[in-house]
């Protein structure tokens, strides 16, 4: 299985951007962090203690619509958990998140989002690196589709997808724990627990717990697990960043 | 909000006094545009255009639709441009700014106005079902002159662009996949660009493709939009102090040098991007036999 391929920090103007290609679906996703930003007055009155997170999803080649609107919404509540909104010069601030697909297929209107979460989310997750913005933790997510037969299929194509009986994205945070579940189309708890497995074993591999509450990775058949791709591209990043530091006699 | 950080006192007159000894911040001449590359990606219609700082992404894209009850031999064609807070911190998501309704203004005048793309062969069955063109303007990165960098990329997007074929039989429109039928490129009446011009120290001082903060510094911008063959399609002088007919009638012909440069350009990208997807070997689109009627 070929992983997904990122980039750090390929645009100038905003905070921290990331670009991210999804093998799968062939979307290239761009996503853009600025933080924090002032934000018109109104929108602070209920939590003046907190910073408030605003995602907006652009679609490639259509005008956005309620499938935008609801997927931000998702996305929105699961950031925000993250985000630390009240450390210093973040409260009464705006974290504001910007995705745009700009390559390969886009989301049909009214159609669902969810075959992309996974790669709208790992994009925000990039970007928010990119722009430090203080978070509690890192994720990685996936998507599943189960076929009538029970078959569990990973990160399903467009057409895999409409041929589903039940799609699931799930996100795991960096120590395994489970973040966010999104399911649509009709499935028993037996199928979700079995979906659950194998999404955990897709973002964090077999997992060996070792005694100090580490988790330590291992390769498996789905290949390097999402959370090292996650891991591996920020560090490449700062690799190339503190060359000058590391790389001096 | 909306509106970038304004500059400060200082910054402006150390623009405005450099103009007056001909030098612009970053060395170009008065008429010289930033660098410019246009790239094409996998799918057609994909366009990057990177000019200077500036950089957004265009995306073409078709669909089957209904022609307008008032025109119903005409196609439709669209031009969507919306700025998101990624190409500048400035801008707000989901909010129109006036520079969002200026830019798409002159868009729609230059290149949909002065029928670049020629609707009327959009149209598949007259009255029922006709292509719907749409352009889509991702503005990644802010550094002045949107709408010359826009209008480039959506010239070389539709020149880019391949639609999938489309037939009438017995009354039924039957359009064919990508996979099945070579698709058509669309049909380009001729290829016109903007090119946008900013006045200093009240009129004397003219450049080309200023970047954000001369943009911020300038008094009055005069945009001439024209083809190769030295048509123009459209003159204007949106707002700020006012500027001399001269400058018109001496910039037009410095428009239209930069025209057909860029022209050339955009065409130098087209074929190196054509000779890549033939030599990748795309059998289905450079096969030149018949298809076969099966009944």
């Amino acid at each position: 299985m070929v992983g997904p391929t990122a980039t750090l920090t390929p645009l100038s103007r905003a905070d921290g951007s990331a670009s991210y290609r999804c093998p799968s679906t062939g979307s290239n996703i761009l996503g853009s962090v600025n933080a924090p930003v002032e934000l018109p007055a109104r929108r602070d009155a209920l939590r003046p203690e907190d910073a408030t997170v605003e995602v907006f999803v652009k679609p490639g080649t259509a005008p956005g619509g309620v499938g935008e609107r609801y997927i931000e919404n998702v996305i929105k509540n699961m950031l925000a958990k993250l985000i630390l909104g009240r450390e210093k010069g973040y409260a009464r601030r705006g974290v504001v998140i910007t995705l745009a697909t700009i390559g390969g297929e886009s989301v049909g209107r009214g159609d669902s989002y969810l075959t992309l979460l996974p790669a709208l989310i790992h994009t925000a997750l990039l970007a928010l690196l990119s722009a430090a913005v203080p978070l509690s933790m890192t994720f990685s997510a996936t998507v599943l589709a189960v076929n009538a037969s029970g078959e569990i299929t990973r990160e399903p194509s467009e057409k895999e997808a409409a041929a589903a009986t039940s799609l699931h994205a799930l996100a795991f945070s960096s120590k395994g724990h489970l973040l966010l579940n999104e399911s649509q189309g009709a499935f028993d708890f037996d199928t979700w627990e079995k979906v659950h497995a194998r999404a955990l074993a897709i973002c964090h591999g077999t997992l060996t717990r070792t005694s100090d509450g580490d988790v330590a990775m291992a390769e498996d058949v789905d290949g390097q697990p999402l959370e090292g791709t996650v891991r591996e591209t920020v560090e490449d990043k700062l690799h190339q960043d503190y060359a000058w530091k590391t790389d001096a006699p | 909000m909306n509106k970038e950080a304004s500059l400060s006192i200082a910054e402006r007159d150390f623009i405005l006094n450099a103009l007056r000894e001909d030098v612009r911040l970053d060395g170009r001449q008065a008429d010289q545009f930033r660098p410019l590359t246009v790239s094409f990606g996998e799918e057609h219609g994909h366009v990057k255009v990177q000019l200077g700082k500036t950089s957004l992404v265009v995306r073409i894209s078709s669909e089957v639709a209904k022609p307008r009850d008032d025109r119903p031999f005409d196609g439709v064609f669209t031009i969507a441009l919306e700025l998101t807070a990624m190409g500048s911190p400035a801008w707000e998501n989901g909010r129109q700014g006036d520079l969002e309704t200026y830019v798409i203004n002159v868009l729609d005048r230059v290149v949909r106005h002065s029928n670049a793309l020629d609707t009327e062969s959009l149209c598949i069955l007259k009255g029922v079902s006709c292509w719907n063109i749409r352009a889509d303007v991702h503005i990644t990165d802010y550094d002045g002159n949107l709408i010359d960098a826009s209008c480039i990329g959506i010239m070389a997007g539709l020149q880019h662009f391949r639609r999938p074929d489309a037939v009438v039989k017995d009354g039924q429109v039957i359009v064919y996949g990508l996979d099945e039928r070579v698709p058509v490129a669309l049909n380009i009446t001729h290829k016109p660009l903007s090119v946008t011009f900013h006045t200093f120290d009240e009129g004397k001082r003219v450049i080309l493709d200023a970047t954000r903060k001369e943009e911020q510094a300038s008094e009055a911008d005069v945009v001439i939009g024209l083809n190769n063959a030295g048509d123009v399609c459209y003159l204007s002088k949106f707002s700020g102090s006012p500027v001399d007919a001269m400058v018109f009638v001496n910039k037009s012909s410095v428009a239209l040098e930069k025209v057909k440069q860029i022209n050339g350009i955009i065409d130098k990208a087209l074929q190196t991007d054509l000779a890549k997807r033939a030599k990748s070997g795309m059998a289905e689109e450079s096969r030149a036999e018949n298809d076969r009627e099966i009944h």
